[in-house]
């Protein structure tokens, strides 16, 4: 087995299929969300006063007390409270807008640790015993030898791996072909009715 | 913290409503303001998931604050006036017990 085939047999497409598969049913998921909110705030209606009209007009008082001097008359402002009517409005008119999220910055990290040990150890051992021995009649000699070779290989090989797979989510704007135009028809001035689009 | 808008199983009623709003307190929220169909809070994104489970909750959904739009203005000083009490209640509820 070879550290080239090694890596070669990391599943990189698999698990960019897998991850880029994961991405995609997670951004279905929160796009229907986001359109599920959209539906809510459109259906959320609360009664909104725009404006509450305040007349100063001038009150003035006739001072009656009996150490003043007579006909004496202080400035006084008198108030009239004049609200609006309340206007129905939804939350998503009156400001408030779902949050799209989209999925930005993607990484897989794949880590390996690859590593192989070979070894060799060669032992030889080469021995002459020589033994004469000599009498009156006749005389011997031995001679032996020995040859011990020892021979050993190691080899070791292990593969490590590990995976990181990372991915941001972030709010983006709303798409503007989900978002629904806001057309405003001032009718105010019956005779001059403005039409506008936001 | 972000915002999100919560409706209730079955629609609104004010059991559900209060009972959600002390959960909301509880996990460090803020309610920002209560419509007919739930109330918009302010809640750390950790603790969105805690608020849909609670019973009563039916649909949480992040939501952002536009400033163009209609009623932005008056939006944004109901937020604030709603924060500002909360955020009394909470000093005090957290002062009491070095007190005691």
């Amino acid at each position: 087995m070879g550290v080239g085939q090694d890596l070669l047999n990391v599943p990189f497409p698999q698990m960019i299929f897998s991850m880029a598969q994961a991405i995609a049913k997670g951004q279905l998921a929160l796009d229907k969300s986001s359109i599920e909110t959209l539906k809510v705030l459109a259906n959320t209606k609360f009664d909104w006063l725009p404006e509450i009209t305040e007349v100063l007009y001038s009150r003035p008082i006739k001072i009656s007390s009996p150490n003043a001097p007579p006909n004496t008359v202080a400035s006084g402002v008198g108030v009239d409270v004049e609200p609006a009517q309340f206007m129905p409005l939804t939350l998503l008119q009156a400001g408030i807008n779902p949050t799209f999220y989209q999925f930005t910055d993607s990484i897989i990290e794949v880590k390996m640790s690859i590593s192989s040990q070979t070894s060799s150890e060669n032992s030889l051992d080469v021995g002459v015993d020589v033994s004469a021995s000599a009498n009156f009649f006749f005389g011997s000699a031995t001679v032996s030898s020995h040859v011990n070779y020892h021979t050993a290989n190691k080899y070791s090989y292990s593969v490590e791996g590990s995976s990181l797979l990372r991915t941001e989510l972030k709010p983006a704007p709303p798409p503007q072909r989900i978002f629904p135009t806001m057309i405003q028809v001032d009718a105010t001035d019956p005779a001059h009715v403005k039409i506008t689009k936001s | 913290m972000q915002m999100y808008i919560v409706t209730f199983k079955g629609g609104f009623n004010q059991q559900a409503s209060r009972s959600l709003q002390q959960h909301v307190h509880h996990l460090g929220g803020f309610i920002l303001m209560v419509t007919n169909n739930g109330p918009l809070i302010a809640i750390d994104d950790a603790k969105a998931a805690a608020v849909a489970q609670h019973s009563s909750v039916a649909f949480i959904g992040g939501v952002t604050f536009n400033p163009r739009g209609l009623a932005a203005e008056s939006l944004q000083r109901i937020f604030a006036d709603n924060l500002s009490k909360q955020v009394i209640v909470q000093e005090a509820t957290a002062r009491a017990p070095e007190k005691s």
